[in-house]
């Protein structure tokens, strides 16, 4: 079946004009075809008889496909290119793309390896490469960020990179925030416990506490304090979950939130926090706010976390449903001191009213890994530590 | 949901749009009487009438020029030149007079000209041509190349419909070659990329019949390989083409056109100053050799980007 | 001419004068270095653009040329717009998109040209294509010059326009000189004897003569309306100033411009209307005071932002068509009421 057209691809075959057995001339008309654009005859290849019919008369067939067979077969009756049926040409000139660069002996490193190894703290020099000459490919180190375990990073991209955002769209340290809090949203089984707190002897011990120190600012180093005592009591909520590896950490290595503003928040780690007393943990979670602000936290300082605490209540609200930082099982959430009326018993086991600062702990945790008794239990022991603090 | 050929569904986005919008009409050489070369046109005479479906004289730079003149008096006019080839001699026309009118005048140019592009049959030199890049470097020309029926359809639909002037290139090679289902009614194909098959290791980026060759080189190369589809050439979504780069890390451009500035290169430019930091390879290209196609087959074969050099190329880069 | 009143006759010295006035103006801007890139002028061809443009109506749409400024003053352009044009300004018509005459605005029903000649011919035979199609009593006019005649879209327009019968007037503004190049290097057969060879008339008028130019343009565009298809006219006359600012003229002969020098097209419209009694003198001094008040105007305006050098490429939403001008000449005030008076009550 001829192509007739460059974007022909079938005929038909309408009638055949001569007969089995018929003796034919070259360039005699054999057959009519019919393609979507044109009715035409086909002349015969070469001289001899109709030896055979291979397509009948109404049937359709691609381009290239034999439609008779001429004196004893050895002239076929088709036309058209026929693909793959090559004379002299069949290994035609090879036009190739040129290969790519040889490469230098000394280790080469392409720059997702790069970024990635410094992201991930995998050390190249330790890590065997798959691709082409033993390089070190994409996917291996990717594979030892994953072997190295708790090491996993809390965010997959350098939050530090400036880039020019056209207006109107996120900035990539949003969309990196916003990827992390939607993964922890969509791995975990999230819930959120709360309990009220009285704070008068916490804030009684931030008015006692020296001019100098910096305690005053907010509860939030006592808070976190009481919290790393209470996850003494309750190790299971200073774990890490990531798929089906649970691991508890007997280091407690604290993440504590800063908001950088508009340009979005970010979650420095004070490693070994369990070794600091409230004044270290105030000047440490100062000193990492200061230079979190100032973009100048190295990734090894946003990274490997076992337990976070957030203080939006600086701000002034209650309560909140905080994301739980991947791949830790759970997260404090310290809302604002208020002054509210209670009800409590007085010496001879009467109700009174009384004002008295109050607070609401929140705490996110993954049901994944823990159930609701853990979180309220762990909670109550914070209560009582707050409620009974003695500077 | 009909099915339909490429050239089918490109009549149906035409027969659409002219029946919504006594604004749209069609003009070209023999596409009334004739139906058209190609018979995208068929039947449309009969049924919009001979004016509607206008038979021009020879004469390219005027009928892009005259376009422009009913298109700024308030029609919708897509013009038709019989071979992409030969928009060469309207060159002047679209670039500067199209092109440029809105971004000096405010005033809008709301023209399509349709290009049967493509080579892939002996059509030799003057037949084969992928012009695109001409117009991508051209301010004030949108681009769009669909490779699939459906595309076709919602992507003339969207050029109809836009203000400015389009370049349409419809592949020949496709014509009656690839089939799909293809909505009934009207709808617009947003002038984005698509993402033809996703993968992971490895993009290749391609559009118009290229789209087919690499779906058909990488399905069983052992390995996840994405295929995105750009689709529109200008605007280009950049967007969709970083998102793959930083998935796969591992770029293959194919251009059926020749290789130097066409717009593989526009696009390996921006993933090189882009996604840098993304890269696990330098960035391929296959396209074809510099030369003007040509006629005997083995000669054409051996310029047109084939499966097995797009094949061979990702293999390639897989194993860097 | 009856087509013509007093006050139209008045009208088109008004237009010419202010024309000249302009066009000194921006010159004298121009080499006091304000006017940025070249500089060209229709000096002494102002009855071509301003009688032809007179002759067409507000629903007619025109494409004008370099030497055609006429046309746009006709049309309602206002000259501390065109002065901030050409002193690449914000107010100015295109806002410093483009230069010197390279300017249209669509309100008027004018579409501006562009640098490669003859391309809108073409423009301009879609426009009447666009008019014979939906049936509409509208003609389009453009003007273009001996040399371009020589180029394939002169070629092709005029056939497409014979071959389909279009309401469109091709004026041919024959001034003598394409650049250096004299009529006897540019062709071999006077291209107003081709237009019949392409199916449709070609006249000849005094380019000088404003109501010549006119009533030739007048007639054409009837014979358009009546469905009787293209008309070329040409309108022979001189450029009396060179290509541009830069172009001294040396190849021209001096006695040429001495001669049509005596044919001034202004100075011919004021003895006519002179002798109907209207004090040429005071319209003199009110046109230049017009333009004196648009200088400083002009000169006060701010340059365009930078910022928005980039923006503008691509319309979007709803494209509007070409607005409909000003059409001053007193026959289209009668047909408007003809046409009310016929329509049914």
């Amino acid at each position: 079946m001829p192509q007739l057209g460059v974007s022909i691809v079938e005929g038909t075959v309408i009638r055949w004009l001569v007969a089995v057995g018929a003796a034919v001339e070259a360039d005699q008309p054999l057959c009519e075809v019919d393609t979507d654009k044109i009715v035409t005859d086909i002349p015969s290849p070469a001289a001899g008889t109709l030896a055979e019919i291979l397509v009948n008369e109404g049937e359709t067939v691609e381009v290239g496909t034999v439609l008779a067979r001429i004196g004893s077969g050895s002239a076929e009756l088709r036309a058209g290119p026929v693909a793959g049926e090559d004379d002299s040409a069949g290994g035609a000139a090879e036009i190739v793309s040129p290969a790519p660069p040889a490469r230098s002996a000394s280790p080469y490193y392409s720059p997702v390896v790069s970024r990635l190894a410094s992201e991930h703290g995998v050390d190249l020099a330790s890590v065997i490469g798959t691709g082409r000459g033993g390089r070190i490919r994409k996917q291996d180190v990717l594979a030892a960020a994953q072997a190295n375990g708790g090491d996993a990073p809390l965010h997959t991209e350098s939050p530090y990179v400036p880039e020019p955002e056209p207006a109107g769209q996120l900035s990539r340290m949003r969309r990196a925030i916003g990827a992390h809090m939607k993964r922890s949203l969509d791995t975990a089984a999230t819930c959120t416990t709360w309990m009220e707190c009285d704070m008068a002897r916490v804030e009684a011990s931030r008015r006692g506490a020296k001019a100098s120190s910096l305690l005053g600012v907010t509860p939030l180093p006592i808070v976190a304090r009481a919290a790393i005592d209470a996850l003494a009591e309750h190790p299971a909520l200073n774990a890490t979950l990531e798929g089906e590896r649970y691991t508890r950490h007997d280091a407690v290595h604290l993440g504590v939130a800063v908001s950088l503003g508009e340009a979005g928040l970010i979650v420095p780690v004070i490693r070994d926090a369990h070794t600091l007393t409230v004044e270290e943990l105030g000047v440490a979670i100062r000193e990492l706010a200061r230079r979190a602000r100032k973009q100048q936290l190295t990734p090894d300082e946003v990274r490997g976390g076992t337990f976070t605490v957030t203080n939006p209540g600086q701000f002034g609200s209650l309560m909140a449903t905080p994301v739980i930082n991947q791949p830790q099982v759970a997260i404090l959430d310290l809302e604002a001191v208020v002054k509210r009326t209670i009800v409590i018993e007085d010496g001879d086991g009467n109700d009174v009213i009384e004002i008295r600062p109050q607070t609401i702990l929140g705490l996110s945790w993954d049901h994944r890994a823990l159930d609701g008794a853990q979180a309220a239990q762990f909670l109550g022991t914070l209560r009582r530590r707050l409620e009974a603090w003695n500077g | 949901m009909p099915e339909m050929t490429y050239l089918e569904a490109i009549s149906d986005a035409l027969r659409e749009e002219m029946r919504a919008d006594e604004r749209v009409f069609v003009m070209g050489e023999d596409v009334g009487a004739f139906g058209g070369a190609f018979k995208v046109t068929d039947g449309f005479a009969e049924e919009f009438g001979e004016a509607r479906v206008m038979d021009t004289p020879l004469a390219e730079a005027a009928i892009v020029g005259t376009a422009v003149g009913a298109a700024v008096v308030g029609m919708r006019p897509v013009c038709e030149m019989q071979f992409a080839d030969f928009v060469a001699c309207g060159f002047d026309q679209l670039v500067n007079v199209a092109g440029k009118t809105h971004y000096r005048f405010g005033l809008a140019v709301p023209i399509v000209v349709r290009l049967p592009s493509g080579g892939g049959f002996s059509g030799g030199p003057f037949h084969s041509q992928n012009p695109e890049a001409w117009f991508m470097h051209a301010p004030g020309l949108k681009v769009v190349a669909p490779s699939t029926a459906e595309d076709a359809k919602g992507l003339l639909t969207a050029a109809i419909r836009d203000p400015n002037p389009v370049v349409f290139l419809e592949h020949k090679h496709l014509y009656r070659r690839v089939k799909g289902d293809v909505p009934a009614g009207a709808y617009e194909t947003p002038m984005t990329a698509r993402v033809a098959r996703p993968g992971s290791d490895l993009t290749v980026i391609a559009y118009g019949a290229m789209v087919h060759a690499a779906l058909e080189a990488t399905e069983e190369l052992g390995a996840s390989v994405e295929v995105l589809d750009l689709r529109s050439l200008v605007p280009l979504d950049t967007e969709a083409i970083l998102t793959s780069v930083a998935k796969t890390s591992k770029i293959v451009i194919v251009d059926e056109a020749n290789e130097t500035c066409a717009a593989g290169a526009q696009v390996a430019a921006l993933i090189a100053e882009r996604a840098f930091e993304q890269l696990d390879g330098p960035i391929r290209r296959v396209a074809s050799p510099d030369v003007p196609i040509p006629f005997s087959p083995p000669l054409e074969a051996a310029v047109l980007p084939s499966v097995d050099r797009i094949r061979d190329a990702c293999r390639d880069l897989l194993d860097y | 001419m009856e087509a013509l009143s007093r006050a139209d006759r008045v009208e088109l010295l008004r237009a010419m004068l202010l024309m000249r006035a302009i066009e000194a103006r921006a010159l004298a801007l121009y080499k006091q270095g304000k006017v940025p890139g070249s500089f060209y002028d229709g000096f002494g061809q102002e009855a071509v653009s301003v009688g032809a443009a007179f002759a067409m109506g507000p629903r007619d749409r025109l494409c004008p040329l370099h030497r055609d400024l006429g046309a746009h003053l006709v049309r309602g352009v206002e000259p501390a717009r065109i002065l901030a044009q050409y002193l690449g300004r914000a107010s100015g018509v295109t806002g410093g998109r483009d230069g010197n005459v390279h300017f249209g605005d669509p309100a008027s029903g004018v579409m501006g040209m562009v640098s490669m000649l003859p391309d809108m011919m073409c423009v301009a035979t879609g426009m009447a294509m666009a008019f014979k199609l939906r049936g509409e009593q509208r003609v389009a006019l453009t003007w273009f010059g001996d040399g371009a005649t020589s180029r394939g879209d002169f070629h092709e327009a005029m056939n497409w326009a014979g071959v389909q019968r279009l309401p469109v007037v091709f004026v041919l503004e024959n001034n003598q000189f394409a650049y250096s190049t004299p009529l006897a290097k540019q062709f071999a057969v006077d291209p107003v004897e081709r237009a019949r060879v392409y199916g449709f008339p070609g006249m000849t008028v005094d380019g000088n003569d404003a109501e010549a130019v006119f009533e030739a343009v007048r007639v054409a565009r009837e014979r358009a309306l009546a469905g009787g298809g293209p008309t070329l006219v040409e309108a022979v006359t001189m450029r009396m100033h060179g290509h541009a600012a830069h172009d001294d003229m040396r190849y021209v002969p001096p006695e040429l411009l001495a001669e049509w020098a005596r044919r001034d097209p202004i100075e011919q419209q004021e003895r006519r209307v002179d002798e109907l009694g209207v004090d040429v003198a005071a319209l003199r001094a009110e046109v230049d005071d017009e333009v004196a008040a648009a200088a400083e105007e002009a000169l006060a305006a701010p340059m365009p932002d930078p910022a928005h050098a980039v923006h503008g490429v691509f319309a979007t939403g709803e494209p509007e068509p070409l607005g409909d001008g000003r059409a001053p000449w007193s026959g289209f005030a009668d047909e408007a009421a003809a046409r009310a008076e016929a329509a049914p009550a």
